[in-house]
Parts: structure tokens; C-alpha cells; sequence
């Protein structure tokens, strides 16, 4: 029976090959964004779900909250673990300490290995809550002495190549130049997708060694860093809101007096372990690995679903519309002792054989795609996970439920019809479903539709955020960053005063980033005007005297730093307004307290973008280096060309990138940034999005024209002797074509009728991240529903021109 | 005394077209026994189609008493009648109606995939069939390749493969030349002489004359 049943379905595909092509295309582009899609949610969905006892496993982050702003870090005050480690609802309480080495040797090979990354100070609670497999080395005392390491197997592979894990078992390490470490363990890497990457577990107590002894001796409750990592696993019975309510009152019990006055607070609060991947808040540790978002996973999947969905409307329209050809074999089969159930089944069937189709074309397909979405897809992603038995599973319940979705009602019809009618030709079906093709119809075009004005005006506002004067120079300007340790500001120097050699140069400046950068170093300030007393979050940017001229930053008062340490501050306007200064006038010359230093401001600048466009611009000030003996804020040299055309850069580079290795010549960390090439990487998640916008659009445009055109061919076919007719009377070619486009260029009015205040609610919500924006124009509204209005007259025409061009006597003598 | 196939008693079928009620069998009595070739005869119009739709169990009498077999089908409910109709009655349409998608061979062996028969035994049973009525050869061919005599043949095959009890014929010549006609009614007086009880609508008095019977049908009644 089944094979009968395919037999027949595999027949009829190939009978009507335009609208079987047109079947499998659409479903196959939808099936084929749902297999990545799907890959794609998976892969994310999965990390860290191997640990044992996954759910009771937190992370202990902090949120910082002030009038001014809002911080939320990954790490918590050093003081915090001591605080709670006897607390009952925890089982296992580890910090740890991220803290990179600058330099690892292994003498005995003489090898040398700098910046290693993932070192970790940590101890045995550590490996209580991760279970990492151990290839060597004492399990009882982990990390029990100060000067230990574990390693993984991948790191211990770099530092001991070719060597045998156990034979690793009490080599020693010499880290930055004076911590003689023995190796104690080796430990498998996780082999599982996880974003505990770490290579490297020196012991816990080692840190009191190296220059974070004093922060770990006199620990403090108001220092909050990235760098101090704190995981807690609860006992099975824990009583987390208890837990939450302990960690409240810790933070209230050590606000000093300071934060009580200006309203800062902090929060500890409990991550957990599942959130890490997905939280952009706190982050992950592998930064260039890229966080799975959220927001981005559901905004592709409903584009999966989306073009799935346009897909089996295609499915289910066509297929009704053809129902009458249909018709006699069904009479035939009921008379032949076919129960409607048969009949139904016999439909599934078909419907999923044109599925498995597309399947196979789109696990094809998947393949490439993945690649073509580079920009989407995780790194670590590969085609293998497809071999996964969850993914499997997935596949064939999504291929079975678009089996349903498509088939499913087009079955129905199909098997109700009655037998003597369909034998006797008396056949009035297909009229009655006109109506819900149109529906669908619509609704297909309207989903097109949304995409296209979405796209339009993604675009205008990506365009806005690019095009926008940032308020300083932007372009031709590339910044050569010091090595990594280098903090010594004659090298620096004697860097600029080398460069100045180059005559493509035009300004040269030593400083900290660039006006606008993802870096910020901010402190507060106060003012007081003698009457009352102001507090603001200030913005520094670090700069020697030429900072300014490099940048063309506009000065509207005052004058600009005298020199590179004098305790001068030029301030932009948003600052002198929120100091109450009412011209930039009055505020030269006053002086604000830097705790207990007083400060004057010499200089009023206009207000420039100091991030993206997202962003509103903060209070900031332009300083020097004022502690450049001890820690100098300055790395990196800015450097203005001379030529605003990028056709000499090259050479230009090259000469700067020579004279950085006679400076630098023991490092090879040379990083240079090009400044208009950091503000586009802002935009990089509206970049993406707009790619993503462009795909689903001329995909869905794709899928609904070709489903348009189905009809069309459908609908003409059915009208070619009226057609005939009325070209025998006297019509012409264009009144023909034009009765014949009329109702479907109604269908996709309707459609953009719908879809524009939809599309336009989106849009605005979209805009509301950003600080600064178009407004949504209506021209982008007219231009698209213009465009796919001749778009769809454009693949209806494709067939009724050609209808009502027929020789009428042909289509009126078959008759 | 032979068994009573079909028994009809007042059986009546009346449509409502608009707001006319329109009467299309009017009071129909008559029995048909196992063995027996009755032709149904009468002007276009007449009810001849509808009389042997209804006796299929295709369609429905609206009023009176239908008996096959012993069993009353007017009471019946539509899933054991579909069970009867696919155990005892095989049609053959006017216009052959034969599955353009499938080969003769299949078409043959449709009705008894819906019989759930088994896939030797229904190749033994098409393998039959095609050799009784020397087709052996065209079995891979799909009926637009047959002439409209061979498509017939294929037809009363199909209708003949589940070895029912009663062959309903729709004008089973209609569409053929004479030559053609005649074989095909010499083939239903054959299977007829095996004990297959047939039931045909004709126009035409020759055909007619094959039958054991002749019932007249003029407006829905029997004259």
C-alpha cells in the first residue's frame, strides 16, 4: 500500500514539475534556515549542561547601581568569600582569580611562552564543583601548597611537548621571571561544549607572591573586578531567597559612608550556571568567542519559522488550487472501496515524500549555509552536530509537523469530495477555497512585505549612525598601541619623536584610547558653586597637549592642557551644563574636587560621541597623565596622516609599522587600529542584523512570488478559454493582462495595508535603543509597497502576458 | 430457487434543486437474483445512472427499502456499507475512470490493496486477471497508451479482480466503437455464464438484448 502510495506521489510530482519545483524550493529554503537555525540554538542551548549537579551551581556577580549609572560586573569584591564560606546553604564555596601571566618559561627546554591566557589562581574547592578529569597528579591534596599548578592536557602539550602526563608530574614552571611553580597535575580538557576554558590552576595562596598581594591581604569591600570570580554550589535543600537575603544584608553591612552619600549601591546576586552563556551582561571568559544572545537566537528562529511557514502556505495553496485535477482519481479510489481515511493518508503521504525531498536538499544545503552565515554562526559550530541524537529527533518532528501543516488541510479537501459529482464531471470545487487562498495569500505578503520596509529602514538608521559627525576627526587617523606591559612612557616617546621623521604624518599624539572607544576609565567629581554642591560621573580621556589638535576636537573656550602631568581638565559641554555652568565662559577657571584634590578647568570643548550612536553623551573631561611616574594612563600613539585619500597608506603603515620594531624591537605585539574602522565595529550587531534582514527579505520575496506564481499559472490556466472569448470580442493584449493581475495586485495592496503599521511598530520599538536616530520617513513606506506592487505585477505578467497572447483559436477548439 | 441478490422496495431518491424538490426514483420496486444480467433502459435523464449509483451504495435512496444480501443498507451506517459495497460489487464506468497516474497492473491491483490483501496473493490474483483477458503484455503501459476497447478491458479487470457478486455497469460500451462493443458485452455474457450477476444501463437495444432481463426506466419509474 505504502509503496503504491509513493509510487503514485512520485508520479505526480514529476506530472506537475512547476509546481512541485516551486513546492520544494519553498520548503526547502525554509527547512534548510530551520536545520541552521536550529543548529545554531542547540549549540548555544548546550553548554555547561555536562556538570554534574548543574542546577545547584551559581555564580556570584555584582551590580552596581548609582544615580548616575548602572554597572554590572562578573566578579565580586575579594572580601565576599571569606563572608559567606560558612554559610550552611552552600556545599562548595570557590574563588578564583583570572590573572594572566606576562611571561611563562620552561627553562629546562628553554622555551617561552608570553601572555599565556586562562591562568587562573584557584584551589581544591575549585575542582570540587567542576569535575575535571585527572591524567596525572595527586586527587587527594589539589593545589593544597602555595606554587603548584595544574594544567591541562592542552597546556601542558605547549609547555612539554611530547611528554607523558605523569612524566610532567614535578617539572617547574617559571612565571614571570621570579615564580618558581611545580606542575602537579594534569587534567583532561573539558570535552564537552563549556565556556570554562581555563588551561592553567596555579594554587590559590600563590597570589600572595605576585603584585596582587596587597589587595588579598587587605581585602576590601568597595573593590569590585572582573578578575575575582566567585562560585558557590548549594547544598540540595538550600534556601536560595535565605541566600539572597544573607547577600543583601552583606552588601548593606559594608556600604561605607562615602556610597551612602551619593546613593551607590551594590547586589550581590546568585548566576546561575546555565545564564552564563546567554547573560551579555556579565559576560563570558572567552571573549572572542562571541555570547550567544538571546535576542539574536529568537529573532532568527522567527525567521525560520517564518519562511517555514511561507513555505507551507505555498504547499497548501497550490495544492488546492489543483484539488480538481485531482478529483477523478479520488472518485475513482472511493468507488474502488477507499475509506476517506485511505485518502487522507494516502495525501500525507505525498505531502511528506515532497518534504523528505526538500529535506534532503536543505541537509545539503545546511552545509553551506552555515558558512555563508559565518557571521552568525558560533565558531565552534560545526556541521558533525547534526549527527547529534537530539538534533535527529528534531528533525524528524519538524519534518512531520510541516508534513501536517502543509498536508493536512490540503488532504481534507481533497478526500471530501463526493463521488458521483467528481464522476461525472460535475465538479464545483476549488471555488469555495478561494478564500482561504487569498487569506493566506495576504498573509504571505505580508510577511514579505514587513521585511522589506524593515530592511529599508534598518538600513537608513545604519546609514544615519555611520554617516553621523562623530564631533571629531575620524578619518585618516590609526592608532599604534604599546606593547601590552609597557607602561614606561619614554619608549613611547622616543616612538613619537621617530615618527615625526615621516612626512605623511601630520600630527602625532601620545594618549589613551581614541575620543570614542568601548574603553572607559571614569571617576567621580564634584562641584561645588558655593550655594550647593554638584556630583557627577566623569569620563576621562588621556592625552598629551597635541591629543586635541590630533583629534580636531573643537575647543569653544578657554585654552587646552599646558602640558602632560599638569592637573588641568577640559571638559566637554554636556559636563559644564550638568555642573551648572551657564557659557562655557563661566566655567573656565573654576575648580572641581577630585576627592580631596582640587582641580581647575581651563578649557570647554563641544560634545563629540564617545561610543555609539546608542549611547548619550556623558560628562567628560580631556586630562593628562598625571600620575605618569607611577602609572601612566598613556598607550598608545595616535597618529594623524597628512592625506585624507587612502591611496599612499600603505606605504605610510609600513614605514610606521617599521619604526615601531626599531622602538619595540624585543616584542612582536604590534596592534594598530584604524580609527573609522573601530567606530564601524560598533555597529557591528546592527550590521548584522541588517544582513540577516536582507537575507529573510529576498528569501520571503522569493518564496512568495514563486507562490504567487503558482496561482497565477493556476488561475490563467483555468480562464484560457475565457480568455479566448474575450480576445474574439475584441480585447486587447493589455486588457486582458490587466483583468488577469487585478485580483492578485488587490491581494498584495491588502497585504501592504497590513503590513506597514506593523512593520512601523517594530521599527520604532528597534529605534528606542538608540540615543540618537532617523526618524522613520514615509517614503520608505511608499518605495516598498510601490516596489513590490511591481514586483508582483512583474511575475504575473511573466504568465498572463503569455496567456493572453495564445492564439484564442487553439484555446476555443479543444473544446 | 436462486438466491435474492438485490431487493428494492419503494425505493425512492428525490434532490432539492433550488427550492424545487425534484423526484429521481420514484417508487422503484424490483429483485434482482444471483445469476441474473439485467439492462437497464431507458432516454437520457431517465434515472438509469442514478438507480445503479444507488444500488453501488455511491449514493443514496432517500426513502423506501434496500436489501443486499439479506442485509437492509437503508438502515445501514456508512462504514459497513462501504465494507459491502468493497466485498461484493465491482463497477465499470462509462468513461473507463481509470488511475491516468498508475499502469494497467496497478490499477488492476488497487482495489484489492484497499481489501488489505495480501502482496503474494494479490500478484498471483493480478497475474490472473491479465492473463484471462491476454494483457500480459500492456501491464507496464498507463491507460493514455491503451485504446479506449483495451482501457475497458483494463476497467471490468479491475472491477473482476476482487471477485465480487455483482458488476455494475455504466453504459460500459458508450464510449466505444461497434466493433469494440461487441466484445466487450460478449466478455460480460461470458463472466455472466461464471455466475457473475451484472447489472448494466444502456442506450442501446442490441446491448440490451445481452441481458437476461430488460427493466424500463422513464422519469424515475419503472414502465
Amino acid at each position: 500500500m505504502i509503496k503504491n502510495y509513493f509510487k503514485i506521489a512520485w508520479r505526480n510530482l514529476m506530472k506537475h514539475k512547476v509546481f512541485s519545483l516551486i513546492n520544494i524550493i519553498g520548503l526547502t529554503i525554509g527547512l534548510s534556515a530551520s536545520f541552521v537555525i536550529g543548529l545554531m540554538i542547540y549549540y548555544d542551548a548546550t553548554f555547561d549542561t555536562f556538570h554534574k549537579d548543574k542546577d545547584r551551581i551559581y555564580r556570584v556577580v555584582t551590580d552596581l547601581t548609582s544615580p548616575e549609572a548602572n554597572f554590572s560586573i562578573p566578579g565580586v569584591t575579594l572580601a565576599l568569600e571569606d563572608a559567606i564560606s560558612e554559610n550552611s546553604n552552600f556545599e562548595t564555596v570557590s574563588g578564583f582569580y583570572i590573572e594572566r601571566p606576562s611571561k611563562v618559561e620552561n627553562r629546562v627546554l628553554n622555551s617561552e611562552f608570553k601572555w599565556p591566557n586562562f591562568v587562573i589562581f584557584a584551589d581544591a574547592n575549585y575542582f570540587k564543583i567542576f569535575n575535571y578529569k585527572f591524567l596525572a597528579g595527586n586527587t587527594s591534596e589539589i593545589l593544597a601548597s602555595p606554587n603548584n599548578v595544574i594544567l591541562t592536557e592542552n597546556r601542558a602539550a605547549d609547555y612539554f611537548p611530547n611528554t607523558k602526563p605523569s612524566d610532567i608530574i614535578g617539572k617547574t614552571l617559571v612565571y614571570n621571571d621570579s615564580l618558581h611553580i611545580t606542575v602537579t597535575g594534569i587534567v583532561e580538557n573539558f570535552k564537552e561544549r563549556t565556556d570554562f576554558v581555563f588551561e592553567e590552576f596555579i594554587s590559590h595562596s600563590t597570589i600572595l607572591q605576585t603584585r596582587l598581594r596587597d589587595d588579598f591581604l587587605n581585602k576590601n569591600w568597595n573593590n569590585t573586578n572582573d578578575a575575582s570570580q566567585l562560585f558557590v554550589k548549594v547544598t540540595s535543600n538550600a534556601d536560595l531567597s535565605a541566600i539572597q537575603n544573607r547577600l543583601d544584608d552583606l552588601a548593606k553591612e559594608h556600604q561605607d559612608e562615602e556610597s551612602k552619600k551619593y546613593g551607590d549601591e551594590q547586589k550581590f546576586t546568585l548566576q546561575p550556571l546555565g545564564d552564563i552563556h546567554f547573560n551579555e551582561k556579565y559576560g563570558i571568559y572567552d571573549w572572542s568567542k562571541g555570547q550567544a544572545s538571546k535576542s539574536l537566537l529568537i529573532n532568527l528562529a522567527l525567521v525560520a519559522i517564518f519562511l517555514l511557514l511561507l513555505g507551507c502556505i505555498n504547499f497548501i495553496n497550490l495544492n488546492t488550487a489543483q484539488a480538481s485535477q485531482r478529483a477523478k482519481e479520488i472518485g475513482i479510489r472511493k468507488t474502488l472501496g477507499s475509506s476517506r481515511k485511505q485518502l487522507i493518508g494516502q495525501f500525507m503521504g505525498e505531502t511528506f515524500l515532497l518534504v523528505l525531498v526538500s529535506a534532503v536538499l536543505s541537509l545539503l544545503l545546511s552545509r553551506w549555509l552555515i558558512n555563508v552565515f559565518s557571521d552568525f554562526v558560533p565558531e565552534g559550530l560545526s556541521y558533525e552536530l547534526m549527527k547529534s541524537p537530539i538534533i535527529i529527533l528534531g528533525i524528524a518532528i519538524l519534518l512531520l509537523l510541516v508534513t501536517f501543516l502543509s498536508g493536512f488541510y490540503p488532504a481534507l479537501v481533497l478526500s471530501k469530495f463526493n463521488t458521483v459529482a467528481v464522476l461525472k464531471n460535475h465538479l464545483a470545487v476549488g471555488n469555495k477555497k478561494v478564500k482561504l487562498r487569498k487569506f493566506l495569500t495576504v498573509f504571505q505578503f505580508s510577511i514579505a512585505q514587513v521585511f522589506v520596509i524593515a530592511t529599508l529602514l534598518v538600513g537608513q538608521q545604519i546609514n544615519f549612525l555611520l554617516e553621523t559627525d562623530m564631533g571629531f576627526k575620524t578619518d585618516a587617523i590609526v592608532s599604534v598601541y604599546s606593547p601590552r606591559a609597557e607602561r614606561e612612557i619614554s619608549k613611547k616617546e622616543l616612538y613619537a619623536q621617530k615618527l615625526r621623521a615621516i612626512p605623511e604624518i601630520k600630527s602625532i599624539s601620545i594618549g589613551s584610547h581614541a575620543p570614542a572607544s568601548i574603553s572607559t576609565n571614569s571617576s567621580s567629581v564634584t562641584y561645588n558653586n558655593g550655594d550647593n554642591e554638584v556630583n557627577i560621573d566623569l569620563q576621562f580621556i588621556f592625552g598629551d597637549v597635541n591629543y586635541a589638535e590630533v583629534f580636531e576636537l573643537d575647543l569653544i573656550a578657554g585654552r587646552t592642557i599646558r602640558n602632560d602631568t599638569v592637573k588641568e581638565l577640559v571638559i566637554n559641554e554636556t559636563c559644564r551644563k550638568r555642573l551648572g555652568f551657564k557659557s562655557p565662559d563661566e566655567a573656565i577657571g573654576k575648580t572641581v574636587l577630585f576627592g580631596d584634590q582640587s582641580v581647575p578647568i581651563v578649557g570647554v570643548m563641544a560634545d563629540f560621541f564617545q561610543r555609539s550612536l546608542r549611547s548619550p553623551i556623558k560628562p567628560m573631561a580631556y586630562r593628562g597623565d598625571w600620575y605618569q611616574q607611577d602609572w601612566s594612563q598613556f598607550q598608545a600613539v595616535h597618529i594623524a596622516f597628512q592625506n585624507e585619500s587612502s591611496a599612499d597608506f600603505k606605504g605610510t603603515l609600513s614605514k610606521i609599522e617599521n619604526v615601531y620594531k626599531s622602538v619595540y624591537s624585543e616584542t612582536d605585539d604590534y596592534r594598530v587600529e584604524f580609527l573609522d574602522e573601530t567606530i564601524q565595529r560598533f555597529y557591528n550587531r546592527e550590521q548584522k542584523m541588517s544582513k540577516l534582514l536582507n537575507w529573510a527579505t529576498s528569501l520571503s520575496i522569493l518564496i512568495s512570488c514563486l507562490g504567487l506564481l503558482g496561482l497565477v499559472i493556476y488561475t490563467t490556466n483555468r480562464r484560457v478559454k475565457e480568455i479566448g472569448v474575450r480576445k474574439v470580442l475584441g480585447a486587447s493584449l493589455l486588457q486582458i493582462n490587466a483583468l488577469l493581475c487585478k485580483e492578485f495586485l488587490i491581494l498584495v495592496a491588502i497585504a501592504f495595508v497590513i503590513a506597514a503599521p506593523i512593520a512601523y511598530y517594530g521599527i520604532h520599538n528597534w529605534l528606542q535603543d538608540f540615543a540618537y536616530k532617523t526618524s522613520i520617513s514615509f517614503w520608505v513606506f511608499l518605495v516598498s509597497g510601490l516596489a513590490m506592487i511591481v514586483f508582483a505585477l512583474l511575475v504575473i505578467s511573466l504568465k498572463t502576458l503569455q496567456a493572453a497572447n495564445a492564439n484564442p483559436v487553439d484555446s476555443l477548439r479543444s473544446e | 430457487m436462486q438466491n435474492i441478490l438485490v431487493s428494492l422496495n419503494e425505493a425512492t431518491r428525490t434532490v432539492n434543486s433550488g427550492s424545487n424538490k425534484v423526484t429521481l426514483l420514484d417508487n422503484i420496486n424490483f429483485n434482482v437474483e444471483e445469476g441474473e444480467f439485467i439492462s437497464l433502459m431507458g432516454p437520457s435523464g431517465s434515472g438509469k445512472s442514478t438507480l445503479l449509483n444507488c444500488i453501488g451504495m455511491l449514493d443514496n435512496f432517500t426513502g423506501g427499502g434496500y436489501t443486499f444480501l439479506g442485509e437492509p443498507v437503508h438502515s445501514m451506517k456508512e462504514k459497513n456499507r462501504s465494507k459491502l459495497y468493497k466485498e461484493y460489487i465491482g463497477f465499470v464506468f462509462q468513461a473507463y475512470h481509470l488511475i491516468d497516474e498508475l499502469t494497467v497492473y496497478e490499477n488492476i491491483e488497487t482495489p484489492l490493496l484497499y481489501k488489505n490483501v495480501k502482496s503474494s496473493e494479490r500478484k498471483a490474483m493480478v497475474a490472473d486477471m491479465l492473463d484471462r483477458f491476454n494483457i500480459v503484455g500492456k501491464k507496464d503501459l498507463f491507460p493514455i497508451q491503451l485504446s479506449g476497447g483495451q482501457q475497458q478491458l483494463v476497467g471490468i479487470a479491475r472491477a473482476l479482480i476482487g471477485q465480487p457478486k455483482l458488476i455494475l455497469a455504466d453504459e460500459p460500451t458508450g464510449n466505444l466503437n461497434s466493433k469494440q462493443s461487441e466484445e466487450i458485452m460478449e466478455l460480460f455474457a461470458q463472466l455472466n455464464k461464471e455466475g457473475v450477476t451484472i447489472i448494466q444501463a444502456t442506450h442501446s437495444e442490441s446491448n440490451a438484448a445481452y441481458g437476461s432481463r430488460i427493466i424500463n426506466l422513464l422519469d424515475g419509474k419503472i414502465v
